[in-house]
């Protein structure tokens, strides 16, 4: 930005009493530069246009319009993939969320000394949270077979990413003075750590456990699609076959599902605050 | 383990013994058991989903053992093909549909913030409008994708519509958050200094909001680009199509080079939006 | 001139704002206005710029009959006369001069401001004040990187540049510590002195209102039971304005230690 206020001059206002002031030149005319040039781009490169959203955007509306009214003798059949998905959700966040513990632990700068350690456990937690759930579940699909492990095995992932990142920033962040003394007192770093870090981080920790949780419903719903189990494989075969009002059913009971959970995760949440 | 966050009135009433005010003590106990005795029936129930899918064709770590070395050792003749089949044009694809679907997103989503915000519309109407937005979130991003496939052919466009509906939901979430922490004491000082009501808008609204807004939609980006991945193996544009049929046909060289330009792209994409909401959280 | 005729103000809820307020107040003069919570000070100042509305009497500002003042006309009419909030209200998310550069809105055409392109000389205008208050050199700083005192003098260069006759002032220094309140009331005293502008202060600190402010306006549920000069108060007038809440200000002797 320095680079930015050599080329274009700030102005210098001049009071009737002779003081001098500077006003940087603004930077909205080159940020509304980049956001049009890239948006032009990116009209180009997508194939954005607007006359056949206009002419067949119809199209979407009919598939809706056909999920109404839905089929309720389908339910029977939702049971089964909508627990799976549920249960994925669980067993994975669980999972993830306490192998993060000791990740973050790991990670934390002020419990270990050791960069190295440090950046190459940061590095697993960027890069596991750079993969998108579904190719996780993709590449389980190949090592677990078809089934609800790929799935829940790529929720731990994500949980794993998201959680530790949180968690090893609260850590850093938290007063150091117990921790100290408890290591004075003779306590091993691990022993140290869960008296008197684990009570500073706990609520945060489960609080956004639980949110990743709460997500992690939404996320299971698509694993189906790659075969890893779970309601999105019966989705995908009724958009498949054309099957609207199926489709319908299994999403209003999603939904359904998302709220509940969403509403108890929330007041749980609460509760812990 | 909510102990430290309970903030209770004290049981203490004037005139009690040592012993009356031990019996008067926090059962704390009881909570602890119900929720070990729920976690305890979740895990059961849960971990069934570990089951054995009976095995698979291949051995899951030869897989394993092949998909790391392909990531260590990516097919180089993809990563850097500057053709349209190329790593670098798929990226950029997918950056493509991933920035354009935030700005379509947020136009979407302004109408629904307002209307969401219980400082602008009624509570009722508000939770009517929260509602929608939620069952707009539900539906998973691959159905949005088969549908706007009707709508438009396979191809980024599909993408592009996909990643705009599906951002709906948070980017209005956050903007209904921003609306609803306005600070309305500054309308009253336009007020009393005789400002229209547009002139409120622009002078005591908008330069409030706009931070936070921009900062959501960098945020937004962020993720678009991660969900965006998702969109091809439906056949709607980006990077995914490439990798699933890599992965099938076992060309691991090939899935991993799509792979490490993914991570690399979203790191990188990750820094810049972490620096620019940064600074935007403390003003540029 | 500012003229209460008789004036009450009843809320909907049945609570008297006003009882019977007949007042003059010349150009030029710095009132304070005293008073328990809930007395009334709020009201009475917000009727002269009709951010309330008055329910009985007539209350008028330089002639003008404030009542009558419809959309255009009490908006041009408010230009004139300047307010100060407890709270400063600022767009804390935006810059210094920004904020001061709010109080030319009213008068620009449409799509300057649409866009806030200002022009030259009302940016020179806002520097101007804000030299004027000391802070020239945050004029490009965010607000919220400034401390209490210095933000309710940029309030303070905001009402310095549209050019008011009378400034408003609900609780300026309520939520200031002692030394930047004493600061900010000498702002307002040189404001006050140098331009000859009107200054009206609802204050909470009686001993800072006593020092600064030539005449006291103390109001009771509505009524006014004291006005006059500040030199004349004594603690029966304190014990008449504040009732038997005395106490609760702080020990008179305290309030009344002056040189």
């Amino acid at each position: 930005m320095a680079l930015y206020d050599k080329i274009f001059k700030p102005k210098v206002y001049t009071l009737e009493n002779g003081k001098k002031i500077e006003e940087k030149a603004s930077r909205t005319p080159l940020i509304i530069l980049v956001l049009l040039v890239a948006a032009i781009i990116s009209v180009r490169v997508t194939g954005f246009n607007f006359s056949t959203l206009v002419k067949r955007g119809k199209q979407f509306w009919v598939i809706l319009a056909k999920m109404f009214p839905p089929d309720p003798s389908y339910m029977p059949s939702i049971w089964g993939p909508l627990f799976d998905t549920i249960k994925m959700s669980i067993i994975g966040s669980l999972v993830g969320a306490l192998i993060a513990i000791p990740m973050a632990m790991l990670a934390s700068s002020n419990i270990i000394k050791s960069k190295i350690v440090i950046i190459l456990v940061r590095l697993l937690f960027s890069v596991a949270r750079t993969l998108p759930t579904l190719v996780t579940a993709l590449i389980a699909t190949f090592i677990f077979g078809l089934g609800t492990t790929a799935g829940s095995v790529s929720i731990a992932i994500f949980t794993f990413s998201y959680v530790g990142k949180l968690l090893y920033e609260q850590i850093e962040t938290i007063d150091m003075g117990s921790f100290e003394a408890m290591e004075a007192m003779g306590c091993t770093k691990l022993r140290a750590f869960i008296e008197s870090v684990l009570p500073q981080i706990l609520p945060g920790y489960i609080s956004n456990s639980l949110y990743c949780f709460e997500g992690n419903v939404r996320y299971a719903a698509i694993l189906g699609y790659v075969g890893a189990g779970g309601i999105g494989l019966i989705l995908n075969s009724e958009i498949g076959w054309r099957n609207y009002s199926r489709v319908g059913m299994i999403l209003i009971i999603l939904f359904i599902t998302v709220v509940v959970i969403e509403y108890l995760s929330f007041w749980l949440r609460e509760k812990l605050s | 383990m909510k102990k430290e966050k309970k903030v209770k009135a004290s049981p203490y009433k004037p005139g009690m013994t040592i012993q009356e005010m031990y019996e008067a003590r926090p059962r704390l106990w009881i909570v602890v058991v119900i929720t070990l005795v729920i976690m305890a029936f979740l895990i059961a129930w849960s971990s069934t989903a570990f089951k054995n899918n009976g095995g698979t064709e291949v051995d899951g770590w030869a897989v394993a053992k092949s998909i790391i070395r392909g990531i260590f050792h990516p097919s180089s003749s993809l990563l850097f093909n500057l053709t349209t089949e190329g790593v670098p044009y798929l990226l950029l694809e997918t950056l493509c549909i991933a920035f354009l679907g935030t700005l379509v997103g947020a136009v979407l989503a302004i109408p629904f913030a307002f209307l969401g915000a219980t400082n602008v519309v009624p509570k009722p109407i508000a939770l009517v409008f929260r509602t929608i937005v939620m069952a707009i979130r539900t539906i998973p991003a691959f159905v949005y994708g088969l549908m706007f496939i009707r709508v438009t052919g396979p191809g980024p466009f599909a993408g592009l519509l996909t990643m705009s509906v599906c951002s709906i939901g948070m980017i209005s979430k956050m903007f209904i958050e921003s609306i609803e922490d306005l600070d309305g004491r500054i309308l009253e000082s336009l007020d009393a200094s005789g400002c229209t009501t547009f002139q409120k808008i622009r002078y005591g609204i908008i330069p409030q909001i706009s931070a936070d807004f921009a900062s959501t939609l960098i945020y937004r980006f962020d993720m678009n680009l991660r969900d965006t991945t998702v969109l091809g193996l439906v056949g709607a544009g980006g990077i995914g199509a490439p990798l699933v049929f890599a992965m099938n046909t076992y060309k691991w060289d090939q899935a991993g080079a799509i792979l490490v330009g993914l991570i690399i792209l979203i790191l990188i994409i990750e820094w810049f939006s972490n620096k620019l909401r940064n600074r935007l959280a403390r003003g540029i | 001139m500012i003229i209460f005729d008789k004036v009450s103000k009843v809320y909907p809820n049945g609570v008297k704002g006003l009882d019977n307020v007949s007042l003059k107040i010349d150009q030029g003069e710095f009132v304070g206005i005293i008073g328990l919570s809930g007395a009334g000070k709020s009201t009475l100042i917000r009727s002269i710029n009709r951010m309330h509305d008055i329910t009985d009497g007539h209350l008028s500002v330089d002639g003008i009959d404030v009542e009558s003042l419809k959309g255009k006309q009490l908006r041009s009419f408010r230009r004139k006369i300047g307010m100060i909030f407890q709270s400063f209200n600022l767009v804390t998310r935006t810059t210094v001069i920004k904020n001061v550069l709010t109080s030319f809105v009213p008068d620009l055409p449409f799509w300057r401001v649409l866009f806030g392109v200002f022009p030259k000389e009302m940016k020179l205008k806002s520097l101007e004040a804000l030299d004027n208050m000391g802070i020239l050199e945050k004029a490009y700083m965010r607000c919220d990187q400034l401390s209490g005192g210095q933000m309710q003098r940029v309030a303070l260069a905001r009402t310095l540049a549209q050019n008011p006759k009378i400034i408003l002032a609900d609780e300026p220094v309520a939520a200031l510590d002692p030394i930047t309140a004493r600061q900010v009331m000498d702002d307002f005293k040189k404001i006050n002195k140098e331009m000859n502008i009107t200054v009206l202060i609802n204050i909470h600190h009686v001993d800072l209102a006593l020092e600064y402010v030539d005449r006291i306006i103390g109001i009771k549920a509505g009524r006014i039971v004291y006005d006059g000069k500040a030199s004349e108060i004594d603690n029966e007038v304190l014990k008449e304005i504040y009732g038997g809440d005395l106490e609760k200000v702080g020990s008179s002797e305290d309030l009344l230690k002056r040189d």
